[in-house]
């Protein structure tokens, strides 16, 4: 993984010190709220329902157990021993005090962390595919892309006051795990006649007004990304809105504008760079990049281990979490293990300091020092050998982290929603709890199959409601809290935004209906093989929403 | 700066809440002006109280944040269309009884 220099070290460390300055001032009265407002939110510090919120960036999702135990100190010392999981792959504090945060924000430059641009106007943390480097489906690893997009866009002067956030994902796998078309500027990674280059989306987004990015770009040449990225926030940054919150992201102005005209822009602006203002990334500095990206060096193995194999013959639990957990590895007898979050009843992306000491060990003993986040709010052992597997799971079961659910029902995303989060509508959390419940059993869920679903407690859509198969939103109806269901949303490579199936239900009615709707599907499936979202691109939605809505 | 929240009318009973500034920990307004973090003891205003108890809060940044007016009944309890997020927020969230407030000033 990318480690600093000795300008990234101090550049971060400065930055620490210039707000530990701006809060003392605030914390004496110095700087009134509406002062300090932009620069605490520059620091990914929020004011949220109960307490201040730090949100820690983690570049492309990617830790190294060091800093993982740095994560897990802080939840001990500073919030009340838990760390959330967030859709941008990075990680929050709900309870720091902010007169700690510059002692946290120091911790984190300890193990080259930082809270830089989590928040504000600007370009976010850019996300990738959670296997990336490992994944059998990809063609290329996206992560030093993403590192130089990083790079490129930490302290971008042009770019620090932009009309409203802005989200970059990049994908280089047939399969979109990183949800590229629901993204500001999505990057699909091609291969053409031995060139690489960058398919482009822009405008995807979610929010109140969801879209589906438009493709601005067939192949963009690797060496030119950065000058065609530049044209893209040049034409936002000129002609976004700014007069209108909720019209500001880019998503409007590319629908406004229409597809081909803004590609137009777009074009005319790349065209008109001058040869000084270009970019054009040598070689040698993609390479370098690259460089710190290296495959580890992982051990000659057979495609099938006798262990593992024996151990799944003798533990069905393990068999389960294997059938579920297991991602396949571009290395013969490896896998990536995705660390569930979501243990039935539990809260989806919830970590104790105690399970982030766990996956911190096992990352150093089994996983090749590497661990990712990832946006559906779980982690991620890119590299363990099959032979290890057994052994990494009685770890992990014995932590509460071994739950067999990947991608199954009960691995939803769902947003921190009126429990914590100061522009929620309604609860989130314990709509999941209620729906984990009736579908308790993993075996069922294994049975019905892959089945997204994502929960919001607001409109502004952090739960990704409107690409769950199962989308729920949380709404306020004169002080009570209702739930609207889409469905047939998805992020992948064919993303789509749900259709609302109707009027909201009471939170004590979305677990049985969502049991009607789920018992509908199986007895429409054609074949188990044959999942949610597959029989509702084939039937549509009516089916469900009749089940939806079904008196028992 | 005071948060948006829905309008209430003038002789709706209220209090002033607000956040910590140096913690981010919930606080209420006290009948005398003070700050309480024990819902028990928050003050309530009407009228023109109201108006000059909001006052008094917003020239107390350094201390607190955010002031703005919330629903309460006439003998204090939580009321109106925000009970429910102003509860979530003078107990805890209701994911974590664990962490509901153990103390109570």
């Amino acid at each position: 993984m990318y480690r600093y220099d000795e300008f990234d070290a101090q550049i971060v460390r400065d930055r620490v010190n210039q707000f530990r300055g701006q809060v003392e001032r605030r914390l004496a009265g110095e700087l009134l709220e509406d002062e300090f407002k932009p620069l605490r939110l520059q620091n990914g510090v929020y004011l949220q329902l109960h307490a201040y919120m730090l949100r820690v960036a983690i570049p492309y999702g990617q830790l190294n157990p060091r800093q993982l135990r740095q994560l897990a100190r802080i939840a001990r010392d500073y919030d009340k021993g838990y760390g959330h999981w967030t859709t941008r792959q990075n990680i929050q504090f709900n309870w720091v005090a902010l007169k700690d945060i510059p002692d946290v924000l120091d911790l984190l430059a300890d193990v080259e962390m930082h809270a830089i641009q989590t928040s504000g106007n600007c370009i976010r943390n850019t996300t990738t595919d959670h296997f990336a480097g490992a994944a059998a489906d990809e063609v290329m690893d996206p992560r030093p892309w993403c590192e130089i997009i990083r790079q490129w866009s930490t302290f971008h002067p042009e770019f620090a006051f932009l009309p409203r956030k802005f989200k970059i994902a990049v994908t280089a796998a047939g399969h979109d795990r990183a949800a590229i078309r629901v993204h500001d500027i999505g990057l699909h990674m091609r291969e053409r006649g031995g060139q690489v280059g960058f398919e482009v989306h822009v405008g995807g987004g979610q929010g109140r007004t969801p879209h589906i990015a438009a493709k601005v770009a067939d192949f963009v040449p690797e060496g030119e990304l950065l000058d065609y990225l530049e044209a893209i926030m040049r034409v936002y940054n000129r002609f976004g809105r700014r007069d209108n919150k909720y019209k500001a992201r880019i998503k409007i102005l590319v629908s406004e504008t229409g597809e081909e005209a803004f590609r137009d822009l777009v074009e005319a602006e790349f065209e008109a760079q001058r040869e000084a203002e270009k970019i054009a990334l040598p070689q040698a500095e993609i390479e370098r990049i690259h460089a710190y990206f290296a495959p580890p060096e992982l051990a000659g193995k057979p495609a099938t281990s006798a262990a593992f194999e024996r151990a799944k013959a003798a533990d069905p639990g393990f068999a389960l979490w294997a059938d579920a957990n297991l991602h396949p590895h571009k290395q013969a007898g490896y896998a990536s293990v995705t660390v569930s979050h979501k243990p039935v009843g539990g809260i989806a992306g919830d970590a104790t300091d105690r399970q982030m000491m766990v996956v911190a060990h096992l990352a150093e003993a089994y996983g090749h020092e590497d661990i990712r986040v990832s946006h559906a709010q779980n982690l991620i052992l890119p590299h363990v050998a099959l032979d290890d597997m057994y052994e990494v799971y009685r770890e992990l079961d014995a932590a509460g982290l071994a739950t067999a659910n990947e991608s199954l029902i009960s691995d939803m995303i769902v947003c921190p929603g009126l429990d914590y989060c100061n522009l929620a509508n309604a609860r989130s959390i314990p709509v999941g709890q209620a729906i984990a419940r009736e579908f308790a059993s993993l075996e069922d869920q294994a049975d019905i199959g892959q089945l997204h679903i994502n929960i919001s407690g607001c409109i502004n859509a952090c739960g990704h409601h409107h690409v769950g198969h199962i989308g729920i939103l949380g709404v306020d109806r004169k002080g009570e809290e209702f739930y609207q269901i889409t469905f047939g949303g998805r992020a992948d490579e064919k993303a789509s935004i749900g259709q609302i199936a109707g009027p909201g239900l009471r939170a004590e009615d979305v677990p049985p209906a969502l049991k009607r709707v789920v018992e509908r599907y199986r007895a429409l499936r054609t074949e188990k093989a044959e999942r949610f979202i597959d029989v509702v691109e084939r039937l549509g939605t009516e089916p469900f929403k009749e089940a939806l809505y079904a008196a028992d | 700066m005071t948060s948006v929240r829905p309008k209430l009318k003038p002789d709706t009973p209220k209090t002033i809440t607000a956040w910590d500034t140096a913690t981010g920990r919930v606080v209420y307004m006290t009948a005398d002006h003070g700050w309480t973090s024990d819902p028990a003891k928050l003050g309530v205003f009407t009228g023109e109280a109201g108006e000059d108890a909001l006052e008094k809060a917003a020239a107390q940044e350094g201390i607190v944040t955010d002031p703005y007016f919330m629903e309460v009944s006439e003998d204090g309890a939580i009321a109106g269309r925000e009970t429910l997020r102003e509860t979530i927020r003078a107990v805890g969230p209701t994911t974590h009884p664990e962490f509901a407030r153990a103390e109570t000033s």
